[in-house]
């Protein structure tokens, strides 16, 4: 009786382990799963907007964008639209929120030519229409390299700022860290503001 | 009770019978669809291989387009070839039994036995051995590329240079090449400058192969390459060390460079991307600075326009490289004018010359191969000499009489 007893007990113990090694997979796949959605997902609804200073304020409604991506079997930048709420009572915050959705989009087939990780600190449009965009260091450090990707990321930037803000910016400044560059990956000359030909 | 079983056995036997003459079917038809396909692959590689060999001038121009037989890896081409590529006058006999096939070009008696390597030229009783001999295909006898290359420089003046990749076979006047003219005492100075080095790695392939290492190893080679043709060259780096813009063209100041090739290869988000291509420092090129500047900026705008002024001599070398390059790729090679760091201050004719893609498998491969990366490197002395004549022609005719 005994023996049958505490093997009753050890089968139990089996069919509990095996229950609960069960439960902790499925719980470590789901919690994969979200984590990789998370990481693909491409951010549909637009960012939360600030809180309104009065309530009454209804936000703004939903605009088109056109972000320049790279399609990856004609190798050419190539407009994505997207609906965006941009800010109408600042031109600085929109130009920061166009940039902004710039480096997060990657639809399926096209490739963003901003390095994934980079961050925009801080935009500035100054009297004579210069757009300086303050990017962090990773757009120089976690660059592919080479003369056309070089192009790639650039032309990116200014062809989706100009084609937003045609009538306010007709050149673009690149900056890391707040600091004037050269280059980014040593091939293209960025020392001073960037127009594309007409 | 034995009826039963028995009758149970033969309908088991019926079902195992049925299945195998299904499992038969399904084999069979998986069998016709294999050999479907293989047809379909046969066919298909028979199309895309349709094979041709081009004929080009020292200019790139299509001299002929001719269709080749491929054996092995010999390619063989009709006699009629030698109508299209040497001379439309041109005469031959086959005589079909002895295997024998004479030509006649130029006030010349050309005879050749089909599978044998020696062939006879009257009247100057020059004999030459051929690499691989001609050969019969469909009865009708056929000439090995090798009869070309080796037969033409002896025809005419010319060079002949092949391209067994692409299939190309190159025919220019025999080199006159003197890199300073007797009425030009201009010695000629070349800066190479292999692009990166030190913890600036630039691109790099997904194999682990580095930009750096790659240009340094070309550049190596370009400058043995052009010290033979007696033209000074100079390095902006010797080692993996790691060189500013600066120090790159100080280097270039101090040995009175007159010409800076600037050597990268290329990376694109996309890995579908690949070729050669030839940038130019241009501040109105496909990205552009603008027209009025900062106070601030006017030395450094100063310095931009000086370099501006090399624009024209920068794009005739761009287009000497462009002409020579092409022989080596499917596709021409593009010119792209953008404003450059690394050719900013550079008071010369200047060009960055971008390899290849080392995001690109096939560019990686051929950047790997020491066949090629020697092709690139002929390529790219053919294209100073081109250059260098060109300027010498330009400048002869004004130059003061000594």
């Amino acid at each position: 009786m005994i023996h049958n007893n505490s093997a009753g007990f050890s089968r139990l113990l089996v069919i509990w382990g095996i229950t609960l090694v069960v439960v902790a997979i499925c719980l470590a796949v789901t919690l994969l799963l979200i984590e990789r959605s998370k990481l693909t997902a491409i951010p549909v609804a637009p960012p939360p907007l600030p809180t309104a200073a009065n309530p009454s304020d209804t936000p703004p409604p939903p605009q088109e964008v056109n972000l320049f991506l790279l399609d990856a079997t004609t190798l050419t930048l190539v407009p994505i639209k997207i609906e965006r709420r941009l800010r109408t009572d600042d031109l600085t915050k929109r130009l920061n929120q166009v940039v902004t959705a710039l480096i997060q989009e990657t639809p399926p087939n096209f490739r963003n030519t901003i390095p994934r990780g980079t961050e925009l600190h801080e935009v500035y449009i100054d009297n004579q229409q210069t757009a300086y965009l303050d990017f962090s260091s990773h757009l120089t450090d976690g660059h592919i390299g080479g003369t056309t990707a070089e192009f790639l990321t650039v032309t990116a930037i200014l062809k989706t700022v100009f084609d937003a803000f045609p009538d306010h910016i007709k050149q673009v400044q690149i900056l890391i860290d707040g600091e004037e560059i050269k280059t980014i990956a040593g091939h293209l000359n960025l020392s001073q503001p960037l127009r594309l030909p007409q | 009770m034995t009826t039963t079983k028995t009758t149970n056995n033969t309908a088991r036997t019926k079902k195992i019978q049925e299945r195998c003459v299904n499992r038969d079917a399904v084999s069979v038809k998986i069998g016709a669809l294999f050999l479907y396909i293989l047809v379909l692959a046969i066919t298909l590689k028979g199309i895309a291989q349709a094979p041709t060999v081009r004929f080009i001038d020292a200019d790139g121009k299509i001299i002929a387009e001719i269709p080749a037989h491929h054996q092995g890896e010999q390619v063989y081409l009709p006699v009629d070839a030698v109508k299209q590529v040497i001379d439309p006058r041109a005469t031959h006999q086959y005589n079909h039994p002895r295997k024998r096939l004479t030509l006649k070009t130029k006030g010349r008696q050309i005879r050749l036995q089909m599978g044998k390597s020696a062939i006879s030229i009257e009247p100057d009783g020059q004999t030459l051995n051929l690499t691989t001999p001609p050969i019969t295909i469909a009865q009708q006898p056929m000439l090995p590329i090798n009869f070309f290359t080796q037969l033409l420089p002896m025809l005419n003046n010319v060079e002949v240079i092949y391209n067994s990749n692409l299939n190309r076979l190159q025919i220019r006047p025999k080199s006159t090449w003197a890199p300073a003219e007797t009425n030009n005492t201009q010695n000629w100075t070349i800066i190479v400058d292999p692009g990166h080095g030190g913890p600036d790695h630039g691109s790099a392939s997904s194999t682990g192969r580095l930009e750096k290492n790659i240009v340094l190893a070309l550049a190596k080679q370009l400058q043995e390459r052009i010290k033979q043709q007696g033209i000074q060259v100079h390095l902006t780096r010797e080692t993996d060390t790691q060189k500013t813009h600066f120090e790159r063209i100080q280097i270039a100041k101090q040995n009175q460079g007159q010409l800076f090739l600037s050597l990268h290869c290329n990376a694109s988000f996309s890995p579908h991307e690949k070729g050669i291509r030839i940038y130019l420092n241009n501040p109105k090129g496909r990205i552009r600075f603008p027209n009025t500047t900062k106070p601030a900026l006017i030395g450094q705008q100063l310095k931009v326009l000086a370099q501006v002024n090399f624009l024209k001599q920068s794009q005739d070398f761009a287009q000497a490289l462009q002409t020579e390059l092409n022989f080596l790729t499917e596709t021409p090679i593009q010119i792209i004018d953008i404003p450059l760091i690394a050719l900013s201050e550079t008071y010369m004719p200047a060009v960055v010359l971008e390899l290849g893609y080392l995001s690109n498998f096939e560019d990686l491969e051929k950047l790997s191969n020491a066949e090629y990366t020697a092709s690139v490197v002929e390529a790219i002395t053919r294209a100073l000499q081109r250059y260098i004549s060109f300027i010498n022609q330009q400048t002869s005719p004004t130059a003061p009489a000594e």
